[in-house]
């Protein structure tokens, strides 16, 4: 009993720098948010209080809907081309082959650029006088290519989602390959003995095999298509009038730019609820082996 | 190995798709190396705007001029070292306890961890900076130290903890009874063996780091404090006039995490896999 005791003990002395700063800047954060939320307020003067009054303002805000309908759009439009691109550049650069790890750089490097730069570099190629698309366009008399991907609200949302597909295919690239590397490759021996061709290899056997990693995929891909800011915030600053508005954006502006601050802790509750709610949902569907490691 | 097995000629139709997708894949990247030898004297492009009429260094030499770039660079760094550093040591340990110790309330704690991986920066922002105001630390880099690695532990605890659980859980018995105490063991044993999960971390980590522009924007007034990410926004609109000095400063942003990246690149694949070496 003094055993266990001791070694509890020991064990929150490994743990408490973590919890420390978990109090700190990730719980004390989400108290805060909720207690402003009720709040008609600033920021430096003293709050008003309003009950649920933001919320069920937010619930009338066009906007709101807006970004609901563009988080929609990127979780659809991104987890499932960045996973089939992803698992077949993985399944591919798996095997021998010359130039490799080349190969996964160029795919992965993208991933690890600052979304500032991404931003800026793609503001330019889409550009519809001096960018790449816009010259490509011309060049072959596709008029449809000049036109302002980034500025015209029916495109604005399509044009971020397409960079964001290009970003972060390599990291589900990364993530497969690792998953590649947990599968028994007596399995992979058998199924070719047992005379399965490559696609069949592909998509009846290491697809499924790889479970864990399509589903920490999904999640990752969910919780990042809710919490898009950065890279938003450069390429159009959720706009033209708000149509690439994402919850974050929004927020960021009612917070630093109308100084809503109450208004934008309510956004902030709404987008944290959404998110731990679809998180936990994945959870209670798929169990948490995926997450935690651990067998299930 | 089952690669023998592949057909010698596949891996020649391999490459046939592969180049043309690596080099639709690179458009962003040649264009942005191209354009920052756009010198302002002659912003004419040619190659569909991917290259510069007359390439020329004079961006480069002309923002190390014009700008305090070692400042921001040193700033960057500031912020990045050490908050790798404390992730790998308070992530590894709270991983250790999760995987090997007796922690009470252990669900909850993991449970309570991953919620950190939910959370966006831009809801925490405001209360962030109104605690790092009171902690006196509005301004100040080590707040923004801080801030990224309580949001960086919770990955750090998910990838570390699954290394530790893949190294034999005998070894670990072994030790506590030739009278090895467990901090010893943590420090001695299991984090020299959980290197590739930490070299996945180490990215992660520079990734936030490094990249974000959020948090010092708002936590940050003094201009001579601003990590590299801020000082193309900051200067949008000089740099408006002369795109090719836009362009080189991001390629500076960029080179430190690409040369961390090439440098950890071989271990990443069986870090993520929960491999030990």
């Amino acid at each position: 009993m003094r055993y266990r005791r001791q070694e509890a003990g020991t064990a929150l002395l490994f743990l408490a720098p973590a919890l420390v700063l978990f109090a700190a800047f990730v719980v004390y954060p989400i108290v805060y948010n909720v207690q402003a939320s009720t709040l008609r307020w600033d920021g430096v003067n003293v709050g008003q209080f309003v009950g649920l009054g933001n919320y069920k303002e937010l619930l009338e805000d066009p906007v709101f809907v807006t970004t609901l309908r563009n988080s929609a759009w990127w979780i659809l439009l991104t987890i499932a081309p960045q996973a089939i691109i992803g698992f077949l550049l993985a399944v591919a650069l798996n095997r021998r082959l010359r130039g490799r790890a080349v190969y996964r750089a160029i795919f992965f490097i993208p991933a690890i650029l600052s979304p500032v730069v991404v931003g800026i570099v793609w503001q330019r190629i889409l550009d519809p006088f001096n960018g790449v698309v816009a010259s490509v366009g011309r060049l072959t008399g596709i008029d449809v290519l000049t036109q302002p991907w980034l500025s015209d609200p029916s495109t604005a949302i399509f044009a971020a989602i397409f960079v964001n597909v290009w970003m972060w295919t390599g990291f589900s690239m990364l993530f497969y390959l690792a998953g590649l590397q947990l599968i028994d490759t007596s399995v992979i021996e058998a199924a070719r003995i047992d005379g399965a061709t490559g696609l069949q290899l592909m998509a009846r056997i290491l697809w499924p095999l790889l479970r864990n990693t399509h589903l920490s995929l999904l999640l990752l891909g969910v919780i990042g298509s809710l919490k898009t800011f950065e890279l938003v915030y450069v390429l159009t600053e959720g706009g033209p009038n708000h149509a690439s508005e994402m919850l974050p954006t929004y927020t960021f502006k009612q917070a630093f730019q109308l100084q809503s601050v109450g208004y934008a802790s309510t956004i902030s509750v709404v987008l944290l609820v959404v998110a731990v709610v679809s998180s936990l949902s994945m959870v209670r569907a798929f169990g948490s082996g995926f997450l935690t490691g651990d067998e299930t | 190995m089952t690669r023998r097995r592949y057909r010698p000629d596949a891996s020649g139709r391999l490459h046939l798709v592969l180049v043309p997708l690596a080099a639709l894949w690179l458009v962003p990247i040649v264009m942005t190396l191209g354009l920052s030898l756009l010198p302002r004297s002659n912003p004419k492009t040619t190659a569909l705007g991917l290259l510069p009429e007359s390439p020329s260094l004079s961006n480069y030499v002309e923002i190390w001029q014009g700008n305090p770039i070692l400042g921001h660079l040193l700033n960057s760094v500031i912020i990045s070292v050490p908050s790798i550093a404390l992730t790998i040591l308070f992530g590894s340990m709270s991983a250790f306890a999760l995987a090997r110790l007796r922690v009470p309330l252990k669900a909850v704690i993991f449970g309570a961890l991953t919620l950190a991986l939910i959370l966006p920066m831009s809801s925490i922002i405001v209360s962030t900076f109104k605690i790092l105001q009171s902690l006196g630390l509005y301004n100040n880099l080590l707040g923004l130290v801080l801030v990224y690695t309580a949001l960086g532990l919770p990955f750090a605890v998910i990838i570390i903890r699954t290394a530790f659980l893949a190294i034999p859980n005998e070894t670990y018995e072994a030790a506590l009874i030739d009278g090895a105490n467990r901090w010893t063991i943590y420090w001695k044993l299991y984090l020299p063996l959980a290197r590739p999960a930490l070299s996945v971390v180490v990215i992660w980590q520079l990734m936030m780091t490094w990249n974000d522009f959020l948090l010092p924007l708002v936590t940050l007034s003094d201009n001579a404090l601003k990590p590299l990410t801020l000082v193309p926004l900051a200067y949008r609109g000089t740099f408006l006039s002369q795109p090719g000095a836009l362009f080189a400063i991001l390629v500076l942003i960029s080179v430190p995490i690409v040369a961390v990246f090439l440098a950890v690149q071989r271990y990443l694949v069986n870090g993520l896999a929960g491999a030990v070496k």
